[in-house]
């Protein structure tokens, strides 16, 4: 769960780190009213979850008082990358002296938490990070141990900061670090972190992105994040199935996230057909999991067939080809549905999906799914 | 020979009183695995499968010896659960559920690390050495013993390529699920290494996946230690790149990570790469004869 700016930047002051002044604004109205209580000049920023916000005008400064309203109507209207602003962040603009970045995140190869810090901040950093790599000081971090400031204090040395600075932007890493270990995150980010020309330190972007299996020990980010989902989406986060959108014209369904991978790569073999979405069930199929699927994967536009690669080895696909056959009886589906299931207790599996007429590859090669599929679709 | 587990390893459940925990044990019954004892708290002194359920693994302990500890736990409780098997002693542990908190693991991993235990998953189908023992969920239906080890980061792959290798006639001598999730307890080098040890396994297969610098380091491995061919296979060469995260993943990986630089990588170590899963067959059949 990726949370926004404003939300990020909640936690992060809670935990005493520097924000700057200012609030959300979700009316033009409430943008003008920060903007009166913390003075001029402010920054305008989009609440939306993509990046690239500055690039798309999504990041605006704003001088004038009178300018506030029009600027904030402009943002709020703004949809980047097909995504529209939850509100807009009014925030009193500070005199950038020196931008560092801080990230702390997980190193998947080692299991452990790195945190991340480089003397030059802002939208380039991975490129920095791939020229100068000498820029970047990287502090590993013992899951079993607690943080200790002489290691912060050598890895902010690291990146060149010295006298009051130094302490302060090591108060910051720790109190980061803390976020980072208490709210079970993927990706704690401040960047860029400001230094003033009055020597002020403030976190002026922030990315706090949640681990979704630890949503159970964070109860309110839980009853946000249900908030803004359907009820079927609910379900599917309850039996950890995945579902994204794609451009194609056949309909997907796999058992597990390799298996959906591989299997895209061999549709994509046979233009002009095409996977129309991803979806993974994970270990938790059911009768009603797979009406949910099928009911979702069938709203989509333009489907030419729909296409299911099933193994039973934790999932009962037995109990799945119901859910299924159940779809297909009350739907009246009229496009063919190729099934490839194995595992334990196929047969009764292909026995449920026969009798409502889809067509069941009892071979292990998913390519000869593929291929039959192609062919019953009149394509080579 | 085979690695991790033979016919003789004494195996513990750990949740074995649940619906899928009972289920599984059945199935690892029919395929001979020796379980012993299962721990469920609070349901000592039941049985499932006429198999003796404790309420704690250090009871387990000191009824029967134990070699591996399959868990079929929920996630919330999945660290605590391996921790407690690991102090008692096990030193294999194989954590079957998914959706276990990724600082959850970390811990785990670090732990088990401390201890010389070797933690595979979670999120991991198990491990299975064809028509002698399994440990886990894989679908035994799938699979025959013979010649080829198989590494896999997805569990449906690593059935499916092996499903692929028994339609020409080629069997495994053991399938290990590494774990599908971001952190896995245990890495890719460290079963390639036992598999280049392992007398009975010819070829390994390495089933990787987009994310991550596993494969990356597996072919440094390959360059410089390996005793015998390997073939990769990198799912997700074609899947969109997701939403943007934060920098702070790219930078660690720097550069590495994307299905291009794992392949190059594994190609530059001399390993055969299958473009196409069903390409893997064929590879195998070549390296063996």
């Amino acid at each position: 769960m990726r949370l926004h700016e404003y939300e990020a930047k909640e936690i992060f002051s809670k935990y005493g780190i520097n924000v700057q002044q200012g609030g959300l604004a979700k009316t033009l109205e409430e943008a003008k009213q920060i903007a009166i209580n913390i003075g001029m000049p402010v920054v305008i920023k989009s609440q939306v979850l993509v990046g690239g916000r500055g690039k798309a005008g999504g990041i605006r400064v704003v001088d004038n008082l009178n300018d506030v309203k029009r600027v904030a109507d402009e943002v709020l209207k703004l949809e980047i990358k097909g995504y529209k602003p939850e509100g807009v962040l009014v925030l009193k603009k500070v005199e950038i002296k020196t931008e560092i970045y801080l990230g702390i995140t997980i190193d998947r190869t080692s299991g452990i938490p790195m945190i991340i810090l480089c003397s030059e901040g802002g939208v380039e950093i991975e490129e920095v990070a791939y020229r100068n790599p000498e820029k970047i000081s990287k502090l590993p971090v013992n899951p079993l141990q607690n943080l200790y400031s002489y290691q912060v204090i050598n890895a902010v040395k690291k990146i060149g900061l010295t006298g009051k600075v130094l302490v302060e932007t090591v108060n910051i890493v720790t109190k980061l670090y803390q976020v980072f270990k208490e709210y079970d995150g993927l990706i704690a980010e401040i960047n860029p972190l400001v230094l003033t020309k009055d020597d002020e330190i403030f976190c002026v972007d922030a990315v706090l992105q949640v681990d979704d299996s630890a949503l159970f020990r964070h109860p309110e980010l839980n009853k946000r994040k249900l908030s803004s989902m359907s009820e079927r989406d609910k379900r599917f986060l309850r039996k950890g199935a995945t579902f994204v959108k794609l451009d194609g014209n056949i309909g997907l369904i796999c058992s597990g996230a390799g298996l959906a991978m591989a299997t895209m790569d061999m549709i994509k073999d046979y233009p002009p057909l095409s996977p129309a979405n991803f979806l993974e069930t994970g270990g938790g199929i059911t009768s009603e999991l797979m009406v949910d699927c099928m009911e979702l994967i069938l709203e989509q536009q333009n489907l030419r067939a729909v296409f299911l690669n099933l193994y039973g080895g934790i999932n009962p696909i037995h109990e799945g080809a119901k859910g299924i056959a159940k779809v297909v009886k009350e739907k009246k589906v009229n496009i063919p549905i190729v099934a490839k299931a194995l595992g334990n207790r196929q047969e009764e599996t292909w026995k449920t999906l026969e009798e409502v007429g889809v067509h069941v590859i009892k071979e292990s090669e998913t390519q000869k799914a593929v291929k039959f599929l192609a062919e019953l679709l009149g394509v080579k | 020979m085979s690695i991790l587990i033979n016919k003789n390893t004494r195996v513990l459940v750990q949740g074995i009183t649940g619906n899928i925990g009972s289920i599984q044990t059945k199935y690892m019954l029919r395929e001979g695995t020796k379980i012993v004892a299962g721990v469920t708290p609070g349901k000592g002194g039941e049985r499932v499968e006429n198999i003796p359920v404790f309420d704690t693994v250090e009871e387990a302990i000191n009824n029967f010896k134990i070699d591996v500890s399959v868990l079929f736990v929920p996630a919330r409780v999945a660290k605590d659960s391996v921790i407690e098997a690991i102090d008692a002693g096990i030193k294999t542990v194989v954590l079957i559920t998914e959706h276990t908190p990724v600082h959850d693991v970390m811990e785990m991993k670090a732990y088990a690390l401390q201890k010389k235990t070797l933690l595979i998953g979670p999120t991991t189908p198990g491990i299975i050495n064809p028509s002698e023992c399994k440990v886990g969920i894989l679908p035994a239906n799938m699979f025959s013993p013979g010649p080829v080890g198989i590494i896999s980061r997805s569990g449906t792959l690593s059935y499916e390529v092996a499903a692929n290798l028994c339609a020409i006639g080629i069997g495994q001598s053991t399938v290990v699920g590494m774990g599908a999730d971001r952190v896995a307890g245990t890495n890719l080098v460290d079963i390639l290494k036992l598999f280049s040890e392992d007398k009975e396994t010819k070829v390994v297969v390495i089933v990787g996946e987009i994310g991550g610098t596993q494969e990356e380091d597996a072919a440094e491995y390959i360059k410089e230690k390996m005793s015998k061919p390997v073939i990769a296979y990198i799912a997700g060469v074609s899947v969109p790149p997701g939403k943007r995260m934060g920098h702070a993943g790219a930078i660690i990986e720097g550069g590495k990570g994307s299905a291009k630089s794992k392949i190059q990588a594994l190609i530059a170590a001399g390993a055969k790469i299958a473009d196409r899963l069903y390409e893997i067959p064929s590879l195998a059949k070549g390296l063996i004869s």
